[in-house]
């Protein structure tokens, strides 16, 4: 029966449907936005680049504890992230972002497969950073995008 | 009598399901119960990592009268990422005590099982398989697979009530009934999950219920 098992495991992963979900290596940078130390801007276009100049396809959900933090003058960030299709995921970004000194809020959309964090005041997270968290929760970034270029203008009209 | 309806008690009131992700985030704890047409049995476990867990196991084959407990290992040995799906292969094993009870006189052995789990899902379809074998010496050797199939009839978003239809059918080569077909409703809430389905083949139910942490 041992054996069984163990040829129904290979089986597994040599399963074609499940072969071919492996996804191509992380397109960072697309939606990128903001200027601070520390990001990993090794495939990004707009090293340099200037705040809300640049539109992000990554917009921050439309969530009230994310427009709080905003309007307390934190960064907005958000990040495409794969693999997230239930609250499960949910919940586990939430706690592993949650509890950073550095995040104000987090909210994870499923609708919008995003990850949605407004930092503390003069706080600043790396991509490096947010993708390990990200690992940690059991999943993966495909792109970060940060900065005014994240808000509707809803956001931006809030006071 | 009164043991075998504390451990009822105990084991409804750690609730899990096998069929859900038997590994959480770093950090995390989950609480879980798996009710079936031939036993029940609850997990919690605790995961330093996002890749493994290890956990406290209690397991009784109501057909058997067979109580194991025990600790698990549980590795998520890969998970695919896609924007709209995710797909998992986990291996598990678990070593403790397994001792006849009630009307089986079989006495106390060491027992151990190993396992293997695969699922794939998107928002609205969900397709697994699983697999598992326990030797418990001279009460027991003997060994199971189930697959499952479901779909949600709407993408429920963040916070709201996720619904699925799903249909497991299960092989117990050992059993009476060898072939179990189970319908069963799957309800996602936040960091709970509750499975209810009901046996066609031996009029049993299916009850699991998962929460994490």
């Amino acid at each position: 029966m041992f054996r069984a098992l163990l040829i129904t495991g290979l089986l597994a992963v040599s399963t074609p449907a499940l072969a071919q979900m492996n996804p191509d290596a992380p397109k960072h940078g697309s939606a990128h936005m903001g200027d601070h130390a520390g990001h990993d801007h090794k495939a990004n276009p707009h090293m340099g680049h200037d705040m809300g100049e640049i539109e992000s396809a990554l917009k921050l959900s439309d969530q009230p504890e994310l427009a709080a933090a905003l309007a307390a003058g934190g960064e907005p960030v958000v990040a495409k992230v794969l693999g997230a299709v239930c609250d499960f995921c949910a919940k586990a970004m939430n706690k592993t972002f949650g509890k950073r000194d550095d995040v104000a809020a987090v909210y994870v959309d499923l609708d919008a497969k995003t990850l949605n964090l407004v930092m503390k005041p003069g706080a600043t997270m790396s991509d490096k950073a947010l993708r390990k968290a990200v690992k940690k929760s059991g999943y993966k970034v495909d792109t970060i995008a940060r900065g005014t270029g994240t808000l509707t203008q809803a956001d931006m009209l809030t006071p | 009598m009164l043991r075998i309806a504390l451990i009822t008690a105990a084991l409804f009131a750690f609730t899990s399901d096998a069929f859900a992700r038997p590994v959480s985030y770093t950090g995390g704890w989950t609480l879980i119960e798996d009710t079936d047409r031939q036993s029940t049995s609850a997990l919690v476990h605790y995961s330093p990592s996002q890749e493994y867990s290890v956990g406290l196991k209690a397991d009784w084959d109501r057909n058997s009268d067979i109580l194991f407990t025990g600790v698990q290992g549980t590795w998520l040995a890969k998970r695919w990422f896609g924007e709209e799906h995710q797909a998992n292969l986990y291996f598990w094993g678990a070593a403790g005590l397994a001792e006849g009870i009630d009307s089986n006189k079989g006495g106390d052995e060491v027992g151990t099982q190993i396992g293997v789990m695969a699922d794939w899902e998107t928002r609205q379809l969900f397709v697994s398989y699983r697999a598992s074998a326990r030797d418990y010496g001279s009460l027991d050797k003997s060994a199971m697979q189930a697959a499952r199939v479901g779909f949600a009839p709407y993408a429920g978003d963040t916070g709201e009530l996720h619904t699925w239809f799903m249909l497991e059918v299960d092989n117990r080569p050992d059993a009476d009934e060898p072939i179990g077909v189970t319908p069963l409703l799957r309800l996602f809430y936040g960091s709970a999950l509750f499975e209810a389905g009901w046996s066609l083949t031996d009029d049993q139910p299916l009850l699991n219920f998962q929460y994490r942490f």
